[in-house]
Parts: C-alpha cells; sequence; structure tokens
C-alpha cells in the first residue's frame, strides 16, 4: 500500500529539486555564470501566486506587480484548472514548501510519535485555520496599494530558496525559523495557518469537481483517515469532504492511502449507490 | 469517473506542459521583463510609449523596438563605436562607463530625456541629467523637439571628448576605487564604507530595505532617480 502512495513523494522530491535548481540558477545568470539550456527565470517567475497578486493591477492598469512575469499568470491559471476539478493537488503535490514541512515533520513524528500534530486543542485550532485568509487580504490589499511584492519579506518560501542571495529580509529568515520549529510539532502549519496560497486554492474544495467521497455503506469506522489526515480534517464523519483545507494528498484513500476497504474513501464525480443491504458494514 | 493517485500525479506536470508549450507558442511566455516600456494613457500622447519607463536593463536593442530609433543613432548619441557591438549594450553600463562629469550625470536618465527630446515626448529629467555632446548634435539636427524648447537644455550638455579616461583616471586617484558608487553598489558596501543607516534613509527619503539590495535597483523599484540619491551619498563619502 506504500509503494502506491510513494508516487507523490517522488513527483514533490522531483519538484523541489527542480525550483532548488532554478533558484540557484537565477543566481548563478546574474553573476554571469548560469548553466546553459536552464531557464533563467526567478522563484518569482516561476510562482503562481505571484499571478494571483497581480490580478488587481493587471485589471485597473495592465501591468504586473514588480519582479512578477507573464509566466506567474500562466501558471496561475494552470493550477486554478487542475483545482476547479481536483482541489489544491498543487498543495498536495507540488509546493516545494509543504514538502519541505512534510520532511520536516518526519522528525517531528519520530518524536513524538502518536502525538505529533495533535498538539493544538481542536477549539483554538478552529479558529487558527482561518488565519490564512486574514494574511490573504492583507497580502491582496498591501501589494495593490504598493505595487512590490509585500509578502516577500516574510515569506519562508522565498527564504528558504534564496537565503544564499543576501536578498532576504530578516522577517523571512524568522518566518522560516518559525516554520521549522513548528513543523516538528504540526504537520504542514504554514499551509493550514499562513500561506495565502493555501487560502485561495482552498476555496476550489467547497466547489470542487471531483471531491473526496466516503462510502458510509462499507466504511468501518476505523478512523484511519482521520489519523493520516495532515491537514487534520475529521474525514471519518463526512460523506463528501469539502473542507476548505484538504491538499488532495490522496492518503487517506482506499486505493492510494491508509483506508483498508476498496472503494470507501475516493475521489470521484458521482455519489456512492446505497447499498441494498442498507447500513450493513464491511468487517475487517 | 474516479481519479487515483497516478492520475493525481500527472495532472499537475502535464498541464504545465502543455500550458508552457501552448502560451510560448503563442508569444505569451515571459519570464523576464518584456522591456516594453508602459505607453501614454491618455492626452495627445496617448498610445506612445513613455520614456520615463526606461530601465537599466534595456540594451540599444531593446530601445529600437520600443522606441524606433535605431541603435547606430544611440551609439552614436552616447559615445559607442560600432566595433562595441551597441545591439547589446545595456543603458545600466553608461554610470560605469560615464557616470558624473561635472554637476551632471550620464545614465539611463540621460537616455529618457534623449529618447523623449528625439521623439518630442514629454519627460521630467531630475536636475543632474546631462546630456553627452554628440546626443545634443543629433537632436539638433533630427529631433522632433523644436528648436527654442530644446535650448532650455542646453546647460545640461556635456562632453565626452577624453572624459572616458581622465574623469576615471582622475577618480581613481583620488579617492579608492571601493569607495565609487556604481551601478552593482549594495547598501550594504555602503554601510560598510562607513555611511550609517540614517544617512542612506536621507537620501533616499526613505527606510533601505535589505543591506543585500543594490542601490540602483531599490531606486528604480521605489520610482527614485538614482543619480539623486548618488550625488549626496557619493559627497557623504568623498567627505570622510
Amino acid at each position: 500500500m506504500k509503494k502506491k502512495v510513494k508516487i507523490r513523494t517522488w513527483i514533490q522530491l522531483a519538484m523541489f529539486i527542480f525550483v532548488a535548481i532554478i533558484a540557484v540558477n537565477h543566481t548563478l545568470v546574474e553573476s554571469g555564470k548560469g548553466i546553459p539550456f536552464l531557464s533563467r527565470a526567478s522563484l518569482h517567475a516561476v510562482c503562481p501566486f505571484g499571478g494571483v497578486v497581480s490580478l488587481y493591477n493587471i485589471i485597473t492598469d495592465g501591468t504586473f506587480v514588480k519582479k512578477i512575469h507573464e509566466s506567474s499568470m500562466v501558471l496561475m491559471y494552470i493550477v486554478f484548472v487542475s483545482s476547479l476539478f481536483l482541489g489544491p493537488l498543487f498543495c498536495g503535490w507540488i509546493c516545494p514548501m509543504g514538502t519541505f514541512q512534510e520532511w520536516t515533520g518526519i522528525i517531528g513524528k519520530k518524536i513524538f510519535k502518536q502525538k505529533y500534530n495533535r498538539f493544538i486543542p481542536y477549539s483554538i485550532d478552529k479558529y487558527l485555520r482561518w488565519l490564512r485568509y486574514g494574511i490573504l487580504v492583507w497580502i491582496l490589499y498591501m501589494t495593490a496599494v504598493t505595487g512590490k511584492l509585500i509578502f516577500q519579506d516574510f515569506d519562508p518560501y522565498y527564504t528558504l530558496f534564496q537565503f544564499w542571495t543576501g536578498e532576504v529580509a530578516i522577517s523571512g529568515f524568522i518566518a522560516l525559523g518559525l516554520v521549522i520549529i513548528l513543523s516538528l510539532f504540526v504537520e504542514r502549519p504554514f499551509c493550514k495557518y499562513a500561506c495565502p496560497y493555501g487560502a485561495v486554492l482552498g476555496i476550489f474544495n467547497l466547489f470542487r469537481i471531483i471531491p473526496l467521497r466516503r462510502n458510509s455503506d462499507t466504511c468501518i469506522d476505523c478512523k484511519l483517515c482521520d489519523r493520516v489526515c495532515p491537514m487534520n480534517i475529521t474525514v471519518s464523519k463526512a460523506g463528501k469532504v469539502r473542507n476548505h483545507q484538504c491538499i488532495s494528498c490522496f492518503e487517506c484513500t482506499s486505493d492510494d492511502g491508509v483506508c483498508p476497504v476498496p472503494g470507501t474513501m475516493e475521489f470521484r464525480t458521482n455519489s456512492y449507490k446505497a447499498s441494498p443491504l442498507g447500513s450493513e458494514k464491511v468487517t475487517k | 469517473m474516479r481519479i487515483k493517485a497516478n492520475v493525481a500525479a500527472t495532472v499537475l506536470p502535464v498541464l504545465f506542459i502543455v500550458g508552457i508549450f501552448l502560451s510560448s507558442a503563442v508569444g505569451y511566455w515571459k519570464t523576464e521583463s518584456s522591456k516594453n516600456s508602459t505607453k501614454f494613457t491618455t492626452g495627445i500622447f496617448e498610445g506612445e510609449a513613455d520614456p520615463a519607463d526606461i530601465r537599466g536593463s534595456y540594451s540599444f536593442s531593446d530601445l529600437e523596438k520600443a522606441f524606433d530609433i535605431p541603435v547606430a543613432t544611440l551609439a552614436k548619441a552616447f559615445g559607442f563605436s560600432s566595433s562595441e557591438n551597441p545591439e547589446g549594450i545595456k543603458l545600466k553600463e553608461f554610470e560605469e562607463r560615464y557616470g558624473i562629469i561635472g554637476d551632471f550625470e550620464i545614465g539611463t536618465s540621460s537616455m529618457k530625456l534623449f529618447t523623449a527630446l528625439y521623439k518630442g515626448l514629454p519627460y521630467e529629467p531630475e536636475d543632474d541629467t546631462g546630456i553627452p555632446q554628440p546626443a545634443w548634435n543629433i537632436l539638433n539636427k533630427e529631433g522632433a523637439t523644436e528648436k527654442e524648447t530644446l535650448e532650455t537644455y542646453s546647460e545640461r550638455v556635456v562632453s565626452l571628448e577624453g572624459l572616458e579616461v581622465s574623469t576615471k583616471t582622475a577618480e581613481h586617484t583620488e579617492k579608492s576605487e571601493e569607495t565609487i558608487i556604481k551601478g552593482k553598489t549594495l547598501f550594504s558596501d555602503l554601510l560598510n564604507w562607513g555611511l550609517s543607516k540614517e544617512q542612506i534613509d536621507d537620501a533616499l527619503g526613505m527606510s533601505m530595505e535589505a543591506p543585500g539590495d543594490s542601490v540602483r535597483d531599490f531606486c528604480s523599484e521605489n520610482g527614485i532617480g538614482f543619480s539623486t540619491v548618488k550625488t549626496p551619498l557619493q559627497k557623504l563619502l568623498d567627505n570622510m
């Protein structure tokens, strides 16, 4: 079963390396030593969130926010299309910052075992989950007003891939340090509480064409799906998961994740047909 | 329809490849500045490229495309010979090649002014923006600006004769090359040379950001004339 999940790890690893190479090569290009045949693009140029923060400027005066180019818009549209069908696939499979947090979290899992990712009480956590929308609104407003990438100085992703350039503000290092420390206790803390792009893509969960569905007729209530969910979503109580925090990681599914009952937890367009046996459960 | 992880794994990479390929095919995929100046949106110059948006990263070739001024004319105006491959010369190189001459600076703003006067477009130069003598000669000969208006800029004309060598030589003998503010100078360089953050902030009129930022890029991003910052900072350095 683990083998099937591994494809996500490979995709994440490949994207992390790809972005790291782009970032390093851009530094080399600026010093006149770029690697031939590799893109000269900056980190900003390959970030789809740049397209989101540029939307206001493009609509009002037809220009991009400084350091953002057409490539960010293209990537933004692509990610939006994929999210319309499969939700924040970008977060769960592509985003190097999410990958980095997962890797850091491996240490936390080894230290805290079952307690890992269960430190913050639900009564507090449920409010903290809306924080990223506040951050998103602040960024969109400030970027529109200033025409500058206002989040750059606080962005742990930018810091992670530019820390050697001397262009990273101290606040960026603090943000990255916090994310690393928190990742030892909480899975994907930046995604859950602070990522503005995750906030945008999370909205697609509310109307995505292919949602995560649970077949309550065959579900054995083992709660493995709840335990494995990096975003702490209570999957075992949902018929159709519309939670704005789902990252489409497939960790809870029957085919590729931990669900032990085939055909019980799947990303699918149509609902499960009611079993003729009523609520009779399939035993483990 | 049911989606498995192996399908999910291919969706975004395939969409990225197809999307980038298609956008490249139609010429939309760009990861660097397009080098197209913004255009005037109102008034009699509506639709014309705005010289004020010319940047140091523009090459003569970029300017030719944006403003329809031949590379040969631009090169001649700014004292470059045809053997120097003028198509690829970037405006930011002016500051290293010429920099401050007398009371004026020959830099990117000089090209903004030359372009504006050559095409008869509006542009408000900074107080210390200079015009090289060859550029002045071209403007008088074939520029679109009326002679009377052009004459109001005559005091900005600076000769390039012998200056390329003599000016730099003089500067080099008087002070260490390390303390000359150039296009590549970083805020951290200024701090290392003994300026305080307050002095730098005063010159900028705002707070400097990351010490690793280049002064010129910071000015460009914040709409501040590099020369208006460079001059007072250089004076502070010279007096140390």
